[in-house]
């Protein structure tokens, strides 16, 4: 149990400093700009219960919205996104249910189940914070393809650093 | 109540999801005030000291640069004051005279954070309340439009840069003097648009946009940046695409410029509204 949480605090303070040393200063064209923090709420444990996940999700936001000056933005897509996992989960579980006990890793479940999940999770994520970020529904497909593009570049990170993880 | 309570525990997650989004919301909607509270100027505290130490790398790096440009500006201020000097002697302009009253006072200041990824993009500089600096008090680069500012704290103010969705400016053709609203349109830093110019007026590639000083921020004249394309838009007024002189990816050293004589421009307009 005390092992878990060091665990999960040690990925925690892992991906904060890469998304606000490293993807935080990805300046590309104002189109791309990857939001990799959010992999900590598909990685802990399938069964947390819902209330935790809910405050790890408003503490994750809160934090990264204190480091890119953006006051609740992060935050309330973060709890949105904390929100939705569950639902997930049960959208993409395998014929035999989960392993009691087990984290959503790719070791487990396979490549392309941790695909389909991360990429629902990722995408109402940014699909949230990017509209938030701009507030207004004029542009509405140029805030879309930031979306997009976004995910993509969010997504290829999360999959080499779970492929990093299951290297090892 | 029995049902209520039922209820509750059937629907926990979504209070505890509603609850949460709620205090995200209120972070959200007061967030313009939020550097002026305690909280965040504590945390940002934290990142400052580091950010400053980058700063002062990157300034380092930039010296040759930047002398050129001050040998350039001195050269440029030089020119001007012999011109002035010339026209006061002509004028008796030079005795002591409590009458005459500057109206902008510069100051120069250091970048120490800035973003252009956003929508909504923000820089911080390093003067603040102490240094006489205030809200709304117009932030320049190397002589062109760079913010405003929109927050101070004791030792630093953060502005909102011209590449901001909320950013409106009034701006003029130098060459044919008419005015219209610039904004930025949230794609790329280096390009603003200028809109409400009528389209019998004629516009030419290249041509300087600069500042009118309508809205008591900005002095008159600040360059912007120059026409680098224009279209018709929505009737009877063109859609001016302007390239930006500021370059908002290497903003560094900038001056903010206080209209000493604002409040009453500003108290005499209100008179009228």
């Amino acid at each position: 149990m005390i092992n878990s949480i060091l665990r999960f605090a040690l990925i925690f303070i892992l991906l904060l400093l890469f998304q606000v040393l490293l993807f935080n200063n990805i300046q590309f064209s104002g189109y791309v700009n990857p939001y990799v923090y959010i992999m900590f709420i598909l990685l802990l444990p399938i069964e947390i219960p819902s209330w935790l996940l809910l405050l790890l999700s408003f503490v994750t936001g809160l934090i990264i919205d204190f480091f890119s000056g953006s006051p609740g933005m992060h935050t309330s897509a973060t709890v949105l996104a904390g929100f939705v996992r569950p639902y997930v989960l049960r959208l993409v579980s395998p014929r035999d249910g989960y392993e009691p006990g087990s984290d959503p890793s790719m070791v487990i479940y396979g490549f392309r189940w941790f695909l389909t999940y991360a990429l629902l999770i990722v995408l109402v994520h940014h699909t949230s914070l990017f509209y938030l970020e701009v507030f207004r529904f004029a542009d509405f497909f140029r805030t879309m393809l930031r979306v997009l593009l976004s995910t993509f570049f969010t997504m290829t990170f999360i999959l080499l650093i779970e492929f990093y993880r299951r290297g090892r | 109540m029995r049902n209520l309570l039922n209820f509750l525990t059937r629907h926990n997650n979504l209070i505890i999801f509603l609850i949460l989004e709620g205090i995200a919301f209120y972070l959200l909607a007061t967030g313009n005030n939020y550097h002026n509270s305690r909280l965040v100027n504590g945390v940002r505290g934290l990142t400052r000291g580091i950010e400053e130490k980058i700063n002062n790398t990157r300034s380092y790096l930039r010296l040759h640069e930047i002398n050129e440009n001050l040998a350039a500006e001195n050269v440029a201020l030089k020119n001007r004051l012999g011109q002035l000097v010339r026209k006061e002697n002509s004028l008796f302009f030079s005795v002591a005279d409590s009458i005459y009253k500057q109206q902008y006072l510069h100051t120069s200041a250091e970048v120490i954070d800035n973003s252009i990824n956003r929508q909504k993009n923000f820089f911080t500089i390093n003067k603040g309340r102490h240094q006489g600096v205030k809200v709304d008090m117009a932030v320049i680069s190397e002589k062109s439009v760079a913010g405003v500012i929109v927050g101070c704290s004791e030792y630093y103010s953060v502005a909102m840069s011209l590449i901001n969705l909320d950013f409106k400016l009034s701006a003029r053709i130098k060459s044919t003097g008419y005015f219209g609203s610039l904004s930025w349109n949230g794609r790329d830093y280096r390009y603003a648009v200028l809109s409400e110019i009528p389209q019998h007026v004629i516009v030419n590639v290249g041509d300087t946009i600069e500042t009118t000083g309508y809205s008591a921020i900005f002095p008159e004249g600040v360059i912007v940046g120059t026409v680098s394309d224009y279209e018709k838009f929505g009737g009877d007024f063109y859609k001016i695409t302007i390239s930006l002189k500021t370059d908002f990816k290497k903003l560094h050293f900038v001056d903010i410029i206080a209209n000493m004589k604002k409040t009453e421009q500003v108290e005499l307009e209100k008179l009228f509204q």
